[in-house]
């Protein structure tokens, strides 16, 4: 079914020490749909990207990717199919970028050598980097490496991918080159979820945009709607501060 | 005869000497690698319960606090009255036990060094934690231990002298009846072991370091 949901959190809870950072959320994704998690920080967008793939474990709620409910019992399995992109890259320092995009290719996903390291020259042209298949990660720049790691979730022919804030721990002029690749991507028809302050990505790729502010959300809407007519204060107020130093 | 030729005629119960206490090396920093990273693995990835973390750390916290003197003289003489066993054999074991205490924590705060971001972006692409551990922070870590851990080699080479006091025939102990049936020397006869105890330590630390730089990665901060 086309409008089958690839993505189906519901009723999501997580609490720290007391504090309630997540207070019941939920949202669906279609297939090649994107969608942008935004707001101040401490509002639980994090919080929540982490909860969809069970890097935290929520509290409360339910999650599904393609009708199959994530649980401990098949967290590794689900994992495989949601790629996640860290804001600090987390490139696995001691190999090289062509045996990162490869190694779980063939460790998790059980591919065969050749057509893992196929499949990594690949998605590392496709991010613009073919050559730097041989480069260790503490010889790229940021930019270099968040493409690398978003080259790494792509090899793994995920379902769906996971941005966490994937420009922030980037120089103004290193973003530009990974928020092109995420838009490329979005253009293709990737199905993914994006926590990020880049509001010229959020207007531009997103289907959706989700304001979230102390753990619930206060709206949903399309970039146009939520640009121009926020029915909200709060998110007007949010997406002017945003747009004056962003 | 003077105490040349006597070295000359008795150089190869030096070399002997010198061949049980590389055996005594070996074997003890074997006992104590597999201990020690067993220790190691179950401190940080283990069961966080008493009954497990706590023997672990009574263990670890014993031998390292007792000077190895008194644990040979335990473990030889404290055993050896129940079961039979060697000087050599109490040696090893008393010196491996203690070893892997000390390489537990080597290898503790070489996984540590490891960022903990490695750890959950390998379990972000879908892998379980030890295929996480095995390839992704063992290899890091590893590359951390080599420079601790060759400390640790030093110091055990020079420690296995010390099984000279339950009379493993070791290294000391050969130079120690070359004295004795020379009547003194022991400038002379000190200077020649002390030699080959460095020679060996410089030997093993080159071997390990040469190991190091062969595993460096470009820009991999140590």
């Amino acid at each position: 079914m086309a409008d089958e949901l690839i993505l189906d959190v519901q009723g999501v809870k997580k609490a720290f020490d007391g504090l309630e950072v997540l207070k019941g959320i939920g949202f669906g994704l279609r297939k090649g749909e994107t969608k942008v998690l935004i707001g101040p920080s401490g509002s639980g967008k994090s919080t929540l990207l982490r909860c969809i793939n069970y890097l935290t474990v929520p509290d409360a709620g339910r999650i599904y990717l393609n009708g199959e409910e994530v649980l401990d019992a098949n967290i590794d399995s689900m994992r495989a199919r949601m790629g996640f992109v860290f804001q600090d890259f987390n490139l696995f320092s001691h190999l090289t970028v062509l045996d990162n995009v490869r190694i779980c290719q063939v460790k998790v996903n059980g591919v065969d050598r050749e057509a893992a390291t196929r499949r990594a020259h690949h998605e590392l042209e496709r991010v613009g980097l073919g050559d730097k298949a041989a480069a260790y990660p503490a010889e790229l720049s940021g930019g270099q490496q968040q493409r690398v790691s978003i080259a790494r979730a792509l090899a793994m022919d995920p379902d769906l991918l996971l941005f966490d804030e994937p420009t922030s721990a980037l120089d103004p002029e290193l973003t530009g080159e990974v928020v092109r690749v995420m838009q490329q991507l979005a253009a293709e028809g990737m199905t993914m979820v994006v926590v990020t302050h880049e509001m010229s990505f959020a207007r531009q790729a997103a289907d959706e945009i989700i304001f979230m502010e102390k753990g619930h959300i206060v709206e949903q809407g399309t970039p146009d709607a939520m640009f121009t007519a926020s029915e909200h204060a709060r998110t007007r107020a949010f997406l002017n501060v945003i747009a004056e130093h962003g | 005869m003077d105490i040349y030729d006597v070295l000359i005629r008795d150089f190869p119960f030096l070399l002997q000497g010198l061949g049980v206490a590389i055996v005594l090396l070996v074997a003890l920093l074997s006992i104590g690698f597999v201990l020690g990273m067993a220790i190691c693995l179950i401190q940080l990835y283990g069961p966080r319960t008493r009954l497990v973390q706590w023997p672990l750390l009574l263990y670890e916290r014993i031998f390292r606090g007792i000077p190895i003197i008194i644990m040979l003289f335990i473990f030889y003489y404290g055993i050896s009255g129940v079961f039979d066993i060697s000087a050599f054999s109490a040696a090893i074991l008393t010196m491996g036990l203690r070893s892997g205490a000390y390489q537990s924590q080597i290898f503790r705060s070489a996984f540590q060094s490891v960022p903990s971001g490695q750890m959950m972006a390998a379990r972000a692409m879908g892998m379980s934690k030890i295929k996480a551990i095995r390839h992704i922070i063992f290899p890091q870590a590893a590359r951390h231990a080599i420079g601790p851990w060759t400390n640790e080699f030093s110091s055990e080479i020079k420690e296995t002298s010390l099984a000279y006091v339950i009379g493993v025939v070791e290294l000391t102990r050969q130079a120690h009846y070359i004295i004795t049936s020379t009547q003194g020397n022991v400038l002379t006869v000190f200077a020649v072991v002390a030699l080959l105890y460095f020679i060996l330590n410089r030997t093993g630390n080159s071997l390990l370091y040469a190991f190091e730089r062969k595993l460096a990665v470009p820009g991999f901060e140590k």
